[in-house]
């Protein structure tokens, strides 16, 4: 990739866990951690999340559902809400720390560089507008485009993200647009600005596969086409497995794994991963419904306001033993550009324990 | 002959669509149209499709929730629509339905002991040993502590919310459940439980279900036979296996590329897509046409993408625009077939068919070219 300008930017950035990926880091969370007010409490829903995104490049952010995806990503657009708080940490956008910040300033070197683009798009695009109204908005108000320029613009917007008739649906309502379609528009939306960074917030989860990879597809296009930096925020391996160059594994708020993808899937390096991998049905591998049974993870996600001690994954853990109740594991460098927070990663590294390899769709060509 | 315990026969649901102040019938959806199938005892059909294809329909059909525009519910042999009402009681037992949402579908305001005991309530049934003791056993059946009883579903997690839901559906002693995309709101970690569970109650209570998922792996996972659904009909079924390692279907095919693995070599998408092994997801264009108006000939003609191939490139061969391809066993050297024409009269003919094939389920196709996949260079550009 982009070889000469990723040393430089590799040293400069090298002191936070020895992890560097390649590219230059266009945006870069350093340590961050969020805590909600609640009833019960300071609650602390993400701690000590790390991760940088270079220009072309896609970090995938997996994790279940409560792990801090989608409040860590509020959190680098400046969008908590009231209740939260940013107690630690800093997001760097071309090295300017946006926290330091006033909210409005952060949003609005946000609006200009980073757009996001969320899980429900019928929740996310105002309802009272036309889809036309809500992309040639930004463009009028931030860009200070004339309202002939700007609905043109849109009009190549849609078109661009593939919505047929693009020049008649500028003037429909979010409702009149299928899912797939509105998550589109979606996309149009978050690009009108031409930001450097995307972030997307579970794009697909409500999309069926053949529309997801419709979505898919056009993300990584666009991605590549305007060398944007992806941040793709998912629960699916699959999505991961087929779209990301980078991933960081969330759990109960922290990072417990982050490397190139290839490496994560051919050898975890922590026992989360590595259980979250063979927990996957495969609608590639045998089965036909006879006695097979789905390899589980016991008991579920802790809640933040109850986090287990020493490492908060040992009640589910294959592999604890006793220090693993008692002392939190550190991230550190395991090999290289990868990191884990296990005390036993290095042994877990090693014994490359992996789902049998899936089989694709070669079955089906013979 | 042995007697499916379910069996559907060209089964209909239309639902009209109303418009304005009058609420005048503008037109039809077609949620469900001439769907057959059979359901073995201890066996699992899964179902599979894009949303929107019915599937949801056709289960809230089957436990009697919606009653059928046309064609019969069968069990064990009986049309269900020829029952007395004792006989109708029977079956509200005898089907019972887990939902998708574990977060909506209990009621917030009661314990899980009367959320689990209230079918007793309602179908005026005393379970030998007392409620309580029943619904104890419940519980500890779906792995939940019994000692909860007096708790309220939100001091549960989604995974136990969903045992929750099994618990109750099971209270009856059901014959056959089905399931509505029941582990769809899940983490993966938790899902696995959940479906773990199922097949072991398949096993122990010899129960059969109707298992409606988007989710493919989670379907080959727990389905011995696969039904595919596009617009309101089955356009492939076959054993599971059959159906995922040779599918006949250009949507099944599609439906099948698309869903992504946990494999890096396979890209979903971007200029490694077109070089990954198996040629990289076949990508259908646009969304599915309204089940109000579904296309003539071939429904799924306006997105195939194996007809313009076929064609040479523009033109689709003029039987899939022209005419609807039964479900049936594709041809042999993988053809052309003949075929009836659209008549829109031809469900008793999906039937027929199936009838004849004796032995195992066979693996059926509704497409006039049903063959495996040809070689991946042919597939996308
Ligand atoms: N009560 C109703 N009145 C009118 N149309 C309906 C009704 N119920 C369902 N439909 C329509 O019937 C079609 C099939 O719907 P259904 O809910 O069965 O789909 P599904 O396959 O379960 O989809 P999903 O995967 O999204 O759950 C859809 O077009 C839907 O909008
Ligand atoms: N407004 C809020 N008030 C209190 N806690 C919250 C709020 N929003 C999120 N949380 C908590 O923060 C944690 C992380 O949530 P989130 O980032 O939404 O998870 P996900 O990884 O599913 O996106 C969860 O435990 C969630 O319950
Ligand atoms: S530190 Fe211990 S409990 Fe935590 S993941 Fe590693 S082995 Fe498991
Ligand atoms: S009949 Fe024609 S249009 Fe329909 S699936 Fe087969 S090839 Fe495609
Ligand atoms: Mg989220
Ligand atoms: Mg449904």
């Amino acid at each position: 990739m982009s070889g000469d300008t990723s040393a430089a930017a590799a040293s400069s950035a090298a002191d936070h866990d020895g992890v560097v990926g390649p590219g230059t880091p266009l945006l870069e969370v350093r340590d961050l951690a969020v805590e909600f007010r609640t009833p019960e409490g300071n609650v602390r829903a993400v701690d000590g999340l790390s991760y940088r995104v270079a220009a072309g490049r896609t970090l995938a952010v997996v994790g279940e559902s409560g792990s801090g995806k989608s409040v860590s990503s509020l959190a680098v657009m400046g969008l908590l809400p009231d209740t939260a708080r940013v107690t630690h940490g800093e997001v760097l956008l071309a090295g300017e720390d946006l926290l330091s910040l006033s909210r409005r300033e952060h949003r609005r070197r946000c609006g200009e560089r980073i757009a996001m683009v969320f899980q429900d798009a019928l929740a996310a695009l105002n309802p009272v507008h036309t889809v036309g109204y809500q992309l040639t908005e930004a463009l009028r108000r931030r860009r200070g485009m004339s309202r002939r320029d700007a609905g043109r613009r849109a009009v190549e917007l849609l078109d661009l993200v593939g919505v047929p008739n693009a020049r008649g649906r500028v003037k429909d309502y979010p409702h009149q647009f299928s899912g797939g379609m509105r998550q589109r528009v979606m996309i149009a939306t978050a690009l009108a600005l031409d930001p450097d960074v995307l972030i997307a917030d579970e794009p697909t989860t409500a999309l069926d596969v053949t529309v997801q990879a419709q979505v898919l597809r056009l993300l990584a296009e666009i991605q590549a086409e305007r060398r944007m930096g992806l941040v793709l925020i998912t629960h699916d391996l699959g999505v991961v497995a087929g779209m990301a160059d980078d991933v960081t594994v969330m759990y109960a708020g922290r990072v417990v794994e982050r490397a190139p993808v290839r490496d994560t899937f051919g050898a975890p390096a922590h026992p989360y991963t590595r259980a979250l991998l063979h927990s996957i049905p495969s609608s590639g591998a045998g089965g036909d419904g006879e006695g097979r049974r789905l390899p589980v993870i016991p008991g579920r996600p802790p809640s933040p306001a109850a986090l287990p001690t020493g490492c908060a994954f040992h009640p589910r853990c294959d592999t604890a033993r006793d220090v693993c109740r008692t002392d939190p594991p550190p991230l550190e460098a395991v090999a290289v550009d990868r990191a884990s927070a296990c005390h036993f990663a290095a042994e877990v590294l090693a014994s490359h324990d992996v789902p049998p390899p899936v089989e694709h769709e070669e079955a089906a060509h013979d | 002959m042995t007697e499916h315990v379910l069996e559907v026969r060209d089964l209909v649901k239309h639902f009209p669509v109303r418009r304005g102040l009058l609420r005048r019938t503008v037109g039809t959806v077609k949620a469900v149209d001439g769907v057959s199938f059979g359901l073995d005892r201890g066996r699992t059909l899964g179902l599979v499709g894009e949303s929107g294809s019915g599937k949801s329909t056709l289960a809230r059909v089957l436990v009697g929730i919606e009653t059928p525009t046309s064609g019969q519910v069968l069990l064990d042999g009986q049309d269900v629509a020829r029952l007395s009402r004792a006989g109708r009681k029977q079956l509200r037992r005898d089907v019972q339905m887990v939902f998708q949402d574990p977060y909506t579908a209990l009621n917030p305001r009661m314990s899980v002991g009367e959320i689990v005991g209230e079918p007793f309530a309602i179908h005026r049934v005393r379970p030998p040993g007392g409620r309580a003791a029943a619904v104890g056993e419940l519980l500890e059946l779906v792995g939940l502590d019994p000692g909860h009883v007096s708790r309220y579903p939100h001091q549960f997690s989604g995974g136990q919310r969903q045992r929750i839901g099994i618990a109750r559906a099971l209270a009856l002693r059901p014959r056959i459940l089905v399931c509505d995309e029941p582990v769809s709101a899940l983490d993966v970690s938790v899902q696995g439980q959940v479906v773990n569970l199922l097949q072991d109650l398949q096993d122990e209570l010899g129960l059969s279900y109707l298992f409606v998922a988007h989710d493919l792996g989670v379907v080959r996972h727990i389905a011995h036979e696969v039904a595919v659904m596009y617009l309101g009909r089955v356009v492939e079924r076959g054993p599971s296996g059959a159906v995922y390692d040779g599918a006949l279907h250009p949507y099944t095919q599609a439906l099948l590329s698309a869903a992504p693995v946990p494999d890096p070599s396979v890209r979903l998408a971007g200029p490694s897509a077109a070089d990954a092994p198996g040629g990289g997801a076949i990508v259908l264009e646009g969304d599915p046409p309204s089940p109000t108006d579904p296309p003539a000939g071939c429904p799924f003609h306006t997105r195939c993408w194996l007809a313009p191939l076929l064609g040479g490139g523009r033109r689709i061969p003029e039987p899939c625009a022209a005419t609807r391809p039964a479900l049936e066993p594709p041809r042999a050297d993988g053809g052309h077939r003949t075929a009836t024409h659209d008549d829109g009269e031809q469900h008793g003919h999906e039937h027929a068919r199936d009838e004849h094939t004796g032995g195992g389920p066979a693996h059926l196709a509704a497409c006039h070219f049903a063959r495996p996949l040809p070689a991946p260079e042919r597939v996308g550009s």
